[in-house]
């Protein structure tokens, strides 16, 4: 019984060209979900779609890479996926920081931001809520456009994001992510990080 | 001579010490198994051990892999002999029924195994919301997708299996002026950007002009995926439209075209297109209120299908699966900020066996009990009686 059910699975499997017609693809459309960037998301070991990867592969570091000071205590880990680097904080509690770098404009800033404030829950900003919620910090890599938001809740969840696009046209996200509280012991050395960068 | 053989060779069959190695066997193999596991992950470990009918090993002085242990396959299938054998042997009478139906049973648990590990296809389908998706994808088998993409409503999909591609050659597309010639294919490979001065790039067109492709060993672990890359080069018409790469690790889909027919060349997980579509409505990933901790996971999906004139809302959500049209549709997992939902799809033409044997091996017991107990409930009768 069992041989001939293995000769019959074999004979299932095609090993020729196959062919379908089949209606165009739709792709979903989420505002916001800037080309559909996943930045460092779990993947679930699912298959990158149409838009998971840029058109180009992603050089193994990219030219005119950034570089930061690390204050006492933090450390660097290197990046996984998308990730550029993880930094290890001191400070204990759900707290994490990270910095991914992407091609291009990445989809820009307001959809970026407006992502980031979807996944701690809070609502789009439009362009004159982004300029007001702007913090710009002068760096030896230039003009840094910090961002703080804080959700609302029981349990609150807090983001400190810095956005920058070096010359060669790369945007650079330095993310500090976490529970409220960690991530406010967190930021004044997240700061002295985002004020240290410079251009490799 | 000949009988007194047979009635060893039956005797070996229905031997309770043969009962006992091939459990001692199979629990060798569970433990084996899972420790596999963790090299080659679930499906890879049970591929090798579970439903092979060998394991077999690669020695090093030797170019052919060894049988070095019974697979699972050919264990449960010496189980399911024994058993068998063992069924036939109780007396064809009343008072054994319940003993005939707990084998049957039993039998057709074992079966059910068989026919899932030889023809169970297990699939995913991943879908955002607001999506429409009418097709499967494989977990792990690749495929080189050639779309022709001209008209502007449907696409005619050719697909060009891994297993096909590794094999290297010429592959004629049948329905198309196109022939592919494979340069070079790649399970799992690495890509980045060409640095200059290193060796030029096998593609003379499309972006893998610009990449350097270096292979590496096939992983097999759940949360891994091969970067399947080939250098194919198309011809059409006795010309060649250039040497492209495709990988799974680039996006979007490149494209050349030939006498006014556009062709988009895409290395993709394998498909299985469906007659109907999926749009996912909504996806719900409820957490107990304050924790991170998840409550539900829910997909609200539109089922159309045009062949049936139907079109229907369902929920989908943990262990409440759909069963839709030989397909098991269960909720697997999420991703994209809980905007994409990833359904696991079973697709096994013996799903129903279990259950059967379950109702037979229940319905045995009882009848067993009751016979017992009316032997039981007489003798003592009896016993008053005299």
């Amino acid at each position: 019984m069992g041989v001939g059910l293995l000769s019959l699975a074999l004979g299932c499997r095609s090993d020729q060209v196959s062919h379908y017609r089949v209606p165009k693809e739709v792709a979903a459309t989420h505002p916001d979900h800037p080309g559909h960037a996943s930045e460092g998301m779990p993947s679930q070991g699912m298959p990158s779609g149409p838009d998971a990867a840029a058109n180009v592969p992603p050089p193994p570091t990219p030219k005119g890479s950034l570089k930061w000071s690390l204050p006492k205590g933090w450390s660097e880990l290197p990046g996984g996926g998308m990730r550029f680097a993880t930094f290890k904080t001191p400070v204990s509690g759900k707290v994490e920081a990270t910095v991914v770098v992407l091609p291009g404009a990445a989809g820009g800033e307001l959809p970026n931001v407006n992502r980031w404030r979807g996944q701690i829950g809070l609502p789009p900003l439009d362009e004159a809520g982004l300029a007001k919620a702007r913090t710009v910090l002068k760096t030896k890599a230039g003009a840094l456009n910090v961002y703080d938001f804080t959700s609302d809740g029981q349990v609150k969840s807090r983001m400190v994001v810095g956005y920058v696009t070096t010359p060669d046209g790369n945007t650079w996200f330095l993310k500090l992510t976490g529970d409220a509280e960690p991530v406010a012991k967190a930021k004044s050395d997240f700061m002295t990080i985002l004020g240290s960068i410079r251009l490799d | 001579m000949i009988k007194t053989i047979a009635s060893r060779i039956w005797a070996f069959f229905k031997s309770f010490q043969l009962t006992i190695v091939l459990l001692a066997l199979l629990m060798c193999l569970v433990v084996l198994c899972t420790l596999a596991q963790v090299e080659m992950g679930t499906a890879g470990a049970v591929n090798a051990y579970m439903r092979s009918f060998f394991v077999w090993r690669h020695v090093a002085a030797l170019p052919f892999p060894l049988p070095i242990f019974p697979g699972g396959a050919l264990v449960g299938l010496l189980l399911t002999i024994n058993l068998i054998a063992k069924t036939l042997d109780i007396k064809l009478i009343w008072p054994r029924a319940g003993m005939w139906l707990i084998h049957a049973g039993l039998v057709i648990l074992f079966a059910g195994e068989f026919v899932a590990g030889m023809m169970q296809v297990d699939t995913n389908m991943s879908i955002e919301v607001g999506q429409t998706v009418n097709y499967v994808q494989s977990y792990k088998d690749m495929e080189l997708a050639v779309i022709d993409v001209t008209d502007p409503a449907w696409d005619e999909v050719y697909s060009v299996p891994d297993t096909l591609l590794a094999k290297g050659g010429s592959i004629a597309i049948p329905g198309t002026p196109i022939t592919l010639n494979v340069k070079r294919y790649f399970p799992n490979a690495e890509l980045a950007t060409l640095i200059p001065g290193s060796a030029p790039s096998l593609a003379t067109a499309g972006v893998g002009v610009n990449a350097s492709v270096v292979e590496i060993p096939v992983v097999s672990a759940d949360n891994e995926m091969n970067q399947t890359s080939a250098f194919v080069e198309p011809v059409a018409g006795g010309r060649s439209y250039g040497v492209w790469l495709t990988s799974v690790a680039l996006g979007a889909p490149q494209s050349f075209t030939h006498e006014g027919r556009t062709y988009a060349l895409s290395m993709r997980l394998r498909r299985q297109y469906l007659p109907y579509a999926f749009t996912l409505k909504q996806f719900r990933h409820d957490v107990y209120p304050g924790t991170d901790i998840p409550k539900n996971f829910s997909s609200l999906v539109q089922v159309v299908n045009p062949s049936q004139k139907e079109s229907r809302e369902v929920l989908i959500y943990m262990n409440q699966p759909l069963r839709y049209e030989g397909k098991t549709f269960y909720q697997a997992s999420f991703g994209k900020n809980d905007t994409l939902s990833i359904l696991s799809v079973v697709e096994n033409p013996g799903w129903l066996l279990p259950y059967v044997s379950c109702v037979l091996v229940s319905l045995g017991l009882l009848v067993h009990f009751a016979i017992v107990l009316r032997r039981s409930l007489k003798r003592r009768q009896d016993q008053k009686e005299s």
